[in-house]
């Protein structure tokens, strides 16, 4: 067609586990979506083996395509997996004489309740490099016990000792009177001014000291690696001729710049899969949406709220260890494609946690995997195509899958694909049930929400969740295989500024209150300027923690303050608004209760560009052309049917595709179920609607 | 099972009944996984809800509550994440609902904590609501937390030394507490005219209200979905499914009758002695049955410690369900297999009105647990447990006060502060945060900042204890020792610590684990040891310490890999004097000069001496 070389790209790169997504839209506003390996150890590699990938496909020399990049943004997965693997620098944590063993005791049961041969979670950093300092804050703030400075370089001194590259400094009640933590610090960084330290009333301000020290810890734990890897991004970057701005994906569902994440990088934890929610919220019309992701080993769910990306204050890092910051509620399971299948001695059907991961992966992959997965009852079901899985590049054996799925069959003495069908299903309510863990519980009705579907597996088992759920409909974005990526294209540059200042709707301490959005609301102002953020272009955001009297589990209730301030007059509203939440989300409320406010926050957001994938509409209709039929094992029916297959290629916005079919994209493979049609709308996304 | 009646006519016999009887429904494998899931989810919301919404600190950090669903006629569906002395004889609890009213309708919700209907002591309010569907009744959601008062004489939900439950507080015995969904008021202030803290009752009791009636809601969107019949055979082939696991755990393990016998410590005036528990476990491969009889123990005592029926039948269930598959639902199916013997007016058995129990959900309930476990522990070396620590020390302690921070508000408190540790398993160290034998580490503590800012308290330490841990192949879990007092005002405490005298004894060679000690330290610095039943007040100045039970060792100490002995000595757990002696290795200091390492070759030599453990 001859179209002009585009003048300029934007790029986001995400880094998963096992693939590395880059997503490039240039002025035209065209996506383009690339794949490479990731490469663990050396993650950076795989950020440019991505870069070196797109300028091919834009037709680009690396260094003239990346003078053309005004913007690259990055999820990173560097310090997740630094925390998975253990990579990560030995921290020593410094906390209040009497108290060393916060990180030991923690905040959860052990579980489930009648499984005993568990062995006690050791303490993310061991005993023996905790050392205790006397000095004494109490609840009020008021020094009890001055600060022992000799104990803490007696600690600093074992600390050398025992190998320490990190430093974590918890304190009870810092969060109060941060005095001791700060002069603990000073103490530190003068004696041994080459380690990091983490300070954590300035990291974390809560009130529970083992959610503040345990992120503290993790932190501490992150500098060493995070600012090694940015350090090496922004070399490899400088090398290959790029000169723009560069942005962090953070675990608020925002961006930052790598210094400020290098700062705090705790916030960079499973920052890649809080972009799923971003993205959802810009490719759907609706306000409440439900974000699922399916992968080879793990299902990702997350929700968006009224326009708003969930927040979590208890994010777990591990099954008994927090990860004691607020990050985008991302509910993870282990129900994925690699995800295997097997029946336990009552005579039920198992799938999952355990998976076959990348290697040796599902049977039919021929990598030497013997035991059934759930890619493999796909592949027998015959929704997969073993000859055109990932567009043809890889081929899968479907003897190998019928031999694996052949296993369950006999020991439930049914059928093969009543097996392959009872297997896909399975996962399915593995998959519901994590929804609903993220909706019900929530006070959501997933019915209410409209359902977006990320990642390269989810669109083949979407239609009969959302039939099981009630779910009247659903999208498959065009890119699903790379909707992380494509979140972080589209991101604001997000930071939470938030402190702790107890009082309630009696009593409302209106100049504290407004003395402390002020405070919150210059911090969040200094950010965005070091952002890069002009002051007409940023937007705040407020919400409080509220509980009734007693309780001890806030919920987090927005709020609207014009120009950051509150007016006598609102305080009524504030405390009506933490009835309704409470109701909504407990089925209760006691209007004649008083309301606690404890902890303010302020979201600082530096809007990104909005000329980027404006939400998408509607398309005029038209039939689309099939491009084969396959043979196609249905939920609900006896027998296989013959089902139409087409290519994604083939199709443009506004066709329509009448159920059962399937759609196949070089990343993705859709199934429209019966009685279901998908439509493909002006962005080249499906959207299907069930009957 | 025999034909002939084989128990003298004084014996209770719970469970064992029917085995084999039941024709396995054909049901669908598919659904029988998606429904037992959704029954689950409904329940994690439900505790989700009760632990969020609650105001005492017992329920909504200590998480001293649990769930259930029933079906209409009395049989556990499903548990979640429960205390298992709560939960494991649950059925006890709504069945008393239908003989008492003849009029159940929707909208109904009743209120019961009467060990006399079906409860495990008077501290556990639970609410039971009946869930119809067109118009017919199908289940129960049933919501059991341990309230914070309950109109006590003292203030305490703990209470030793009343001998019937006339001295013990406000009982619903079984009792209408809302018609139509509308709460019946009369029976509301009469609770909040009897407790000492009723705003802070009132909410738990709401949190409860809320949990039950959004399971209600959601079982019903279940039925509505996939229609009553396919939900009614749900329910019989999850009990079958519940009992053929059961049956097949049961199948593999050996023939035979194992016995055990711990002792409480002494309650001074009541049983001076301590109280001897006793309990054996049969196992009948063939027949897939166990059998647990506890028939021979002591008559009730005059005092609180008597078990409630629902304890002695949840203990010698979650006995034997602690050393089997943890996998296996426990539902009415599993416990089916599980046939429990008790005798009337027995300690562990079935009071007789109206003999008080008030302590029946920890005391010598965590010792029956420990009974039956231990007898476990018999059956060889990969089996069973040593004995879990003990509880209620003054780590567990009711505080209460006015709090002159608050203009003297009052307060009343079960504080949260240290747990029992657990006992060693084969191939796993005690659980840690442990609690007791009866919740299993289904507890959690409470925060020092949560618990500061709430009372009036100032904490001085709250670590692991130094050699307290029973010493084995696998060791038991150390205990906990914390120093506390008032911030301001008098504080008053009241606790019933059992392990003060009697420790957690290992089994298999194991050592025993330290035991509990309970003190006030003076405002002169002096340390005074308290009794182990006792009520103490605390001025400023004053400070109570205490430390909790050890869980006992399982297996012999020289056997223990030898790492594994130095980094308890590195946690501070284990001082390297003790390491050297019981588990006979030799420790050096490591390169860094503050860790240790094993001298191998030295601790060859020391273990072959002491006549060839095999060690790491």
């Amino acid at each position: 067609m001859g179209q002009p070389t585009p003048e300029r790209y934007r790029v986001c790169i995400d880094i998963g586990g096992t693939f590395t997504d880059c997503v490039v839209s240039d002025d035209a506003q065209d996506l383009r979506i690339f794949k490479t390996p990731s490469t663990p150890g050396a993650f950076e590699q795989g950020f440019m083996n991505a870069l070196a990938l797109a300028a091919e496909g834009c037709g680009l020399a690396l260094p003239d395509f990346m003078a053309r990049v005004e913007r690259i943004v990055h999820g990173t997965t560097v310090s997740t997996n630094a925390l998975l693997e253990g990579k990560h620098a030995a921290v020593g944590l410094i906390c209040t004489h009497g108290f060393r063993d916060i990180l030991t005791l923690r905040e959860a049961p052990r579980k489930p309740p009648f499984r005993w041969r568990l062995s006690y979670p050791e303490p993310f950093v061991p005993r023996p490099r905790t050392r205790g300092v006397r000095g004494r804050i109490d609840t009020t703030g008021t020094e009890r016990a001055p600060l022992a400075e000799n104990d803490v370089l007696a600690a600093v001194e074992d600390f050398r000792q025992l190998g320490v590259e990190a430093v974590a400094v918890c304190l009870l009640w810092s969060v109060v009177n941060g005095e001791h933590e700060r002069r603990v610090g000073e103490i530190v960084r003068a004696a041994w001014p080459e380690v990091p330290v983490t300070l954590s009333h300035r990291l974390n301000p809560i009130a529970r000291e083992y959610r503040r020290g345990v992120s503290a810890a993790i932190d501490a734990a992150l500098r060493p690696v995070v600012s090694a890897y940015v350090q090496a991004l922004e070399r490899g970057l400088r090398e290959s001729g790029y000169q723009s701005e560069l942005m962090i994906a953070n675990c608020l569902g925002g961006m930052m710049p790598p210094e400020e994440i290098a700062e705090r990088p705790i916030y960079s934890v499973m920052s890649g899969p809080t972009l799923a929610p971003v993205a959802a919220r810009r490719l759907a019309d609706a306000p409440d949406l439900v974000v699922v992701d399916m992968g080879g080993t793990s299902f990702d769910v997350s929700a968006v709220r009224d326009g708003q990306l969930v927040i979590s204050p208890e994010a777990m890092l591990t099954e008994f260890d927090m990860l004691g910051i607020p990050k985008v509620d991302v509910r993870s399971v282990g129900a994925g494609g690699g995800s295997i299948a097997h029946v336990d001695a009552g005579g039920l059907l198992r799938v999952g946690p355990e998976s076959a991961g990348a290697d040796p992966g599902p049977a039919c992959y021929g990598l030497g995997g013997t035991r059934p997965t759930v890619t493999d009852a796909d592949v027998v079901l015959g929704i997969i195509d073993p000859d055109y899985f990932l567009g043809g590049r890889m081929r899968l054996d479907r003897d190998a899958a019928e031999r694996a799925v052949g296993t369950i069959a006999d020991a439930l003495g049914i059928e093969l694909a009543a097996a392959a069908r009872a297997i896909a299903s399975t996962v399915d309510h593995t998959m519901i049930a994590a929804i609903e863990d993220i909706t019900v519980q929530e006070g959501i009705d997933p019915r209410e929400s409209y359902f977006v579907a990320g990642g390269g597996a989810t669109a083949l088992h979407m239609g009969q969740m959302a039939r099981v759920l009630g779910v009247t409909g659903y999208m498959v974005p065009k890119f699903s295989a790379g909707l992380s990526a494509f979140g972080g294209l589209i991101s604001d540059i997000v930071w939470e500024e938030t402190a702790t200042l107890v009082t309630d709707a009696a009593r409302f301490d209106l100049d504290g209150v407004n003395g402390l959005l002020a405070a919150l609301m210059e911090r969040g102002r200094a950010f965005l300027a070091r952002a890069g953020i002009a002051e007409s272009g940023q937007r705040f955001e407020y919400a409080y923690l509220g509980r009734y009297q007693y309780q001890s589990w806030e919920i987090e209730v927005p709020f609207a303050a014009r120009d950051g301030a509150l007016a006598a007059t609102d305080v009524a509203g504030l405390a009506d608004a933490f009835h309704r939440m409470h109701e909504r989300i407990y089925t209760i409320k006691n209007e004649d209760d008083l309301v606690e406010f404890t902890t303010w926050k302020v979201r600082a957001i530096g809007p990104a560009a909005t000329d980027l994938a404006p939400a998408s509409g509607a398309a005029p209709a038209r039939e689309a052309r099939a491009y084969g039929e396959r043979r196609v094992h249905l939920p609900g029916r006896v027998g296989d049917a013959t089902v139409p297959v087409y290519r994604g290629d083939d199709l443009a916005p506004g066709h329509r595709v009448a159920g059962p079919a399937i759609v196949e994209e070089a990343t993705t493979t859709v199934l429209v179920p019966e009685d279901a049609t998908a439509v493909v709308d002006d962005l080249g996304n499906y959207r299907v609607r069930l009957a | 099972m025999d034909d002939q009646a084989p128990f003298p006519a004084d014996t209770i016999v719970v469970g064992g009944d029917g085995i084999g009887e039941a024709p396995a429904p054909d049901f669908d494998p598919m659904m029988l996984s998606v429904l037992s899931s959704r029954f689950s989810a409904i329940l994690r919301e439900m505790s989700n809800g009760v632990l969020r919404a609650s105001k005492s600190g017992v329920i909504k950090i200590a998480r001293d509550m649990s769930c259930a669903i029933l079906t209409y006629d009395h049989r556990l569906v499903c548990i979640e994440e429960c205390i298992p002395v709560h939960a494991a004889a649950i059925d006890l609890t709504t069945r008393p609902l239908t003989e008492l009213f003849d009029d159940i309708e929707e909208g109904d919700a009743f209120l019961n904590n009467c060990p006399y209907t079906g409860v495990t002591h008077h501290a556990d309010l639970t609410l039971c609501v009946p869930v119809f569907f067109d118009g017919k009744p199908l289940f129960w959601t049933v919501s059991r937390a341990h309230h914070a008062d309950v109109g006590a004489p003292i203030p305490s939900t703990y209470l030793p030394y009343a001998k019937t439950i006339y001295e013990e507080g406000l009982h619903f015995p079984g009792v209408r507490v809302e018609r139509g969904y509308r709460e019946i008021r009369d029976i509301i202030r009469m609770a909040r005219m009897k407790v000492r803290v009723p705003d802070l009752w009132y909410g738990d009791y709401l949190a409860q209200v809320g949990a039950c009636r959004t399971a209600e809601r959601r079982i019903r969107e279940l039925v509505e979905k996939y229609g009553t019949e396919t939900v009614a055979a749900f329910v019989e082939a999850w009990m079958a499914y519940g009992e053929r696991r059961a049956a097949a755990a049961i199948g593999t393990l050996p023939a035979g009758t194992w016995s055990y016998e711990n002792r409480h410590d002494p309650l001074p005036g009541v049983a001076d002695e301590g109280i001897p528990v006793r309990a054996s476990v049969t196992v009948d491969p063939e027949e897939a049955l166990i059998t647990v009889d506890v028939r021979d123990n002591i008559d009730c005592i005059p005092g609180g410690l008597n078990l409630s029926e629902t304890c002695s039948i949840a203990a010698c269930r979650a006995g034997v369900f602690y050393n089997i598959d943890h996998t296996i639902p426990h539902n009415e199916g599993s416990a089916r297999r599980i046939r429990v013997l008790l005798r009337d007016n027995c300690i562990v058995g079935r009071p007789r009105y109206p003999v008080g129990t008030s302590v029946a959900t920890t005391n010598v309930t965590d010792r029956l647990v420990n009974a039956v476990s231990c007898c476990f522990a018999q059956i060889g070396p990969t089996h069973g447990m040593a004995e879990g620590g003990y509880q209620q020390a003054l780590g567990l302690a009711v505080i209460s006060g006015e709090d002159p921070r608050r203009d003297g508000q009052a307060y009343v408190n079960q504080m949260f502060i240290g747990f029992g540790g657990g006992p060693g398993l084969p191939g796993h160290d005690g659980w840690i945060t442990y609690g007791g034998p009866v919740d299993g580490g289904m507890q959690i503590l409470s925060p020092t900042e949560v618990d500061e800012s709430m009372f009036p308290i100032l904490f001085e330490c709250r670590e692991l204890a130094v050699d307290t841990l029973g010493h084995g192949e696998w060791d038991g879990a150390p205990g906990t020792l914390a120093v506390y007092g008032p911030v301001a005002g008098e504080m008053t405490a009241v606790y019933c610590s059992d392990g003060d005298t009697y420790p957690s004894k290992g089994v298999r060679g194991g050592g025993d684990g330290a035991p509990s000690v309970n003190q006030k330290r003076g405002a002169d610095g002096a340390l005074v040891t308290l009794p182990s039943f006792h009520e103490e007040r605390c001025a400023p100045g004053e400070m109570f310490r205490f430390v909790t039970t050890a869980g006992g060792g399982y297996g012999e100490p020289t056997r223990r890999e030898p790492a594994a002995v130095a980094r308890a000595v590195d946690n501070g757990w284990l001082s390297k004097e003790k390491a050297e002696e019981v588990y006979a290795v030799a420790l050096r200091l490591a390169p860094d000069g503050i860790t240790h390492e094993v001298d191998g070759r030295e601790t060859a030599r020391r273990r072959q001496a002491q006549g060839g453990g095999a060690g790491g």
